[in-house]
């Protein structure tokens, strides 16, 4: 399974010259700094798409989290992220809850999610998973329309509770948006260094392996779900604070694919600076797709994805036609 | 602290109806290094899989002790410090090799989620005490320098000893050896069999499989003979070398 991926095995083969490209740590630092102190120069309306680019970066970081560490492809993160939004925005449009407060329940819902849907097929590895989330994301926008009572159906809730009092609504949204994603990169990086985090990774190259250390498959599997899913709820919930609005429209298929691909275009990085090339990706495609309205971008869209697909899970499929042949696996 | 002897009695094990292991009973015991050969395919590998509970044989008993194993799942036998290596190397390649060797403590060790998630000292203690004692681990066979470096930039020879200080790192009570000389040049394979001598307390019960017979003769105390799911000899190596069945099986095979 570590082979599955042309890029990511290229890019594991040379941590060096990886850090060469997206930096170390002092250029790293200096583009945080950067990004901190945009708000000196640059145009109101453009914060507000860059806290969206930052709540996208954090989102494409939680599908990546989850190919580098469960060797999972999910095509339905959306879902995830929309109930992060969701449960910020139905939290302070009902009960007045700020978001303070609502984002760690964001976290919890769409980590709870994630382990619901990772459950059954625990012990299974293939495209399951994958199936089985792109199915609700395909299914989600009706399903929040039909709940209009709570989710505002089509028109959507509007997120306008300010965290800090005296401050512009602008700043705030912008600054929300990238702490969260600060702190997203922050918690990845710590979880590389831990004994869980190792452990996955363990759990991902030689399931056989990790069992013989005590780790569980079936609690890897759950683990990188959730942490996975829990960020895609951080990123619903920044989503919903950095653009004021949460709507169906925000969360369809093509959110979740486009994820997918935006993780793919940032080669599965968890550094702050290809989460952010990915976000930047996700969104500027969509625009580009809108002012287009032409078929081909979605022709596109869909081979890029079938490409993926096909990459990750080739190495799967005919090791599993070989077993087939064989029998049964050993480890 | 003496070991428990690690027993199977009546071991069965096949495969969509092939027999793979046939009416096994074996003593494992601590304090002695103890061999298992037999030519390929004769089920050396899948009897170390029933024993960590990869494999789940049919029938029979296998014990630690008076503990009874069957029916654990691997994670609980590894709690038990039934621990082994992999006759492919099994490392994990994003992780550095001082981590790999880490991981080998890691059923020793409990910080929880927060701790993976914010700097906490009790998280960064537990790293820094389980990359001590990982480094110890390399310097038994001289690998401190590749600490830091990935396993695939490694020698393979060196990818198995970092594979073997990874099973030895966390003071298992058994320790399975699934052919560890195997790749070494000859520098490397008196490295490990200094450790292995050295290894062998009663505290351990230590089982190798190794195709090497001059490793085998040399260190073991017993030696079980392997063949086609079934024991066909066990004794010291002078009586295994002497066997008549023994003898038969490794001047009829083209192996080794
Ligand atoms: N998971 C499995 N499914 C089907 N057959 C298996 C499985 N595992 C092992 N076998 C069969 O069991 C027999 C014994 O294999 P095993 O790997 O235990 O041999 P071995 O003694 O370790 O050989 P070698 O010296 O080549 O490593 C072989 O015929 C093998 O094909
Ligand atoms: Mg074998």
């Amino acid at each position: 399974m570590s082979e599955s991926i042309g890029l990511l095995h290229a890019d594991k083969r040379s941590p060096a010259d990886a850090m060469r490209l997206f930096g170390g740590p002092a250029l790293r630092a200096a583009l945080a700094v950067a990004l901190l102190g945009l708000p000196l120069v640059v145009a109101p309306s453009w914060l507000f798409t860059l806290g969206i680019c930052f709540a996208n970066s954090l989102g494409v970081l939680s599908v990546s989290m989850l190919v580098r560490y469960g060797g999972e492809v999910s095509i339905g993160h959306s879902v995830f992220a929309a109930a992060g939004a969701y449960t910020v925005a139905i939290l302070e449009v009902r009960f007045g809850v700020p978001l303070w407060i609502s984002l760690p329940l964001a976290v919890a819902v769409g980590a709870l999610l994630g382990m619901a849907f990772a459950w059954p097929s625990r012990r299974l590895s293939g495209i399951y998973l994958a199936v089985t989330t792109m199915a609700l994301a395909l299914a989600l926008p009706e399903i929040i329309n039909a709940a209009d009572a709570w989710t505002g159906g089509y028109e959507g809730l509007y997120v306008a509770q300010a965290l800090l009092p005296a401050a512009p609504m602008g700043l705030q949204r912008y600054y929300v948006a990238l702490l969260l994603l600060f702190a997203g990169v922050y918690a990845l990086a710590r979880l590389r260094e831990s004994r869980q985090g190792m452990a996955l990774l363990l759990a991902r190259s030689h399931p056989a392996a990790a069992d013989a250390f005590g780790t569980r498959r079936t609690w890897a599997r759950l683990s990188a779900m959730a942490i996975s899913a829990g960020i895609a709820g951080a990123a619903g919930a920044s989503m919903a604070y950095a653009s004021a609005t949460v709507s169906p429209s925000g969360f369809t298929l093509w959110t979740a694919i486009f994820l997918l691909v935006g993780s793919v275009v940032s080669v599965y990085g968890l550094t702050l600076g290809r989460a952010l090339l990915g976000g930047a990706f996700l969104t500027l495609v969509p625009q580009m797709l809108a002012s287009s309205g032409a078929w081909i971008p979605i022709f596109y869209g869909c081979a890029l994805l079938a490409v993926i697909l096909v990459g990750h899970y080739a190495p799967k499929l005919r090791s599993l036609v070989e077993r087939r042949g064989r029998g049964r696996s050993a480890p | 602290m003496t070991a428990p002897t690690l027993t199977a009695s009546g071991l069965h094990l096949s495969f969509g109806g092939i027999r793979v292991l046939h009416d096994l009973d074996l003593e494992f015991r601590p304090g002695e290094i103890t061999g298992l050969i037999g030519p390929n395919g004769a089920g050396k590998t899948s009897l170390f899989n029933c024993l960590t509970g990869a494999y789940r044989p049919e029938k029979g008993a296998i014990l630690l002790g008076d503990r009874p194993l069957r029916g654990l799942p691997p994670a609980a036998r590894a709690a038990h410090g039934i621990v082994r290596s992999f006759q492919t190397v099994a490392l994990c390649p994003d992780l550095t090799v001082v981590e790999n060797v880490m991981m080998g403590l890691a059923r020793n060790h409990h910080a929880g989620w927060l701790d993976a998630f914010l700097p906490l000292p009790r998280g960064r203690r537990e790293r820094a005490a389980m990359r001590t004692a990982a480094t110890a681990a390399l310097a038994e066979f001289g690998l401190v320098d590749a600490a830091d470096r990935f396993p695939a930039q490694l020698p393979p020879g060196n990818q198995r000893l970092v594979e073997i200080a990874r099973a030895i790192v966390g003071r298992p009570t058994v320790l399975l050896l699934d052919e560890p000389a195997a790749g070494l040049n000859d520098a490397e394979t008196r490295d490990l069999t200094r450790v292995l001598q050295r290894l062998a307390t009663p505290d351990l019960v230590m089982v190798v499989v190794e195709h090497d017979m001059d490793l085998v003769m040399g260190i073991c105390d017993r030696i079980y003979v392997l063949n086609f799911g079934e024991f066909v000899a066990c004794g010291t190596p002078a009586e295994v070398r002497t066997d008549p069945d023994v003898v038969r099986i490794y001047l009829g095979s083209d192996d080794d």
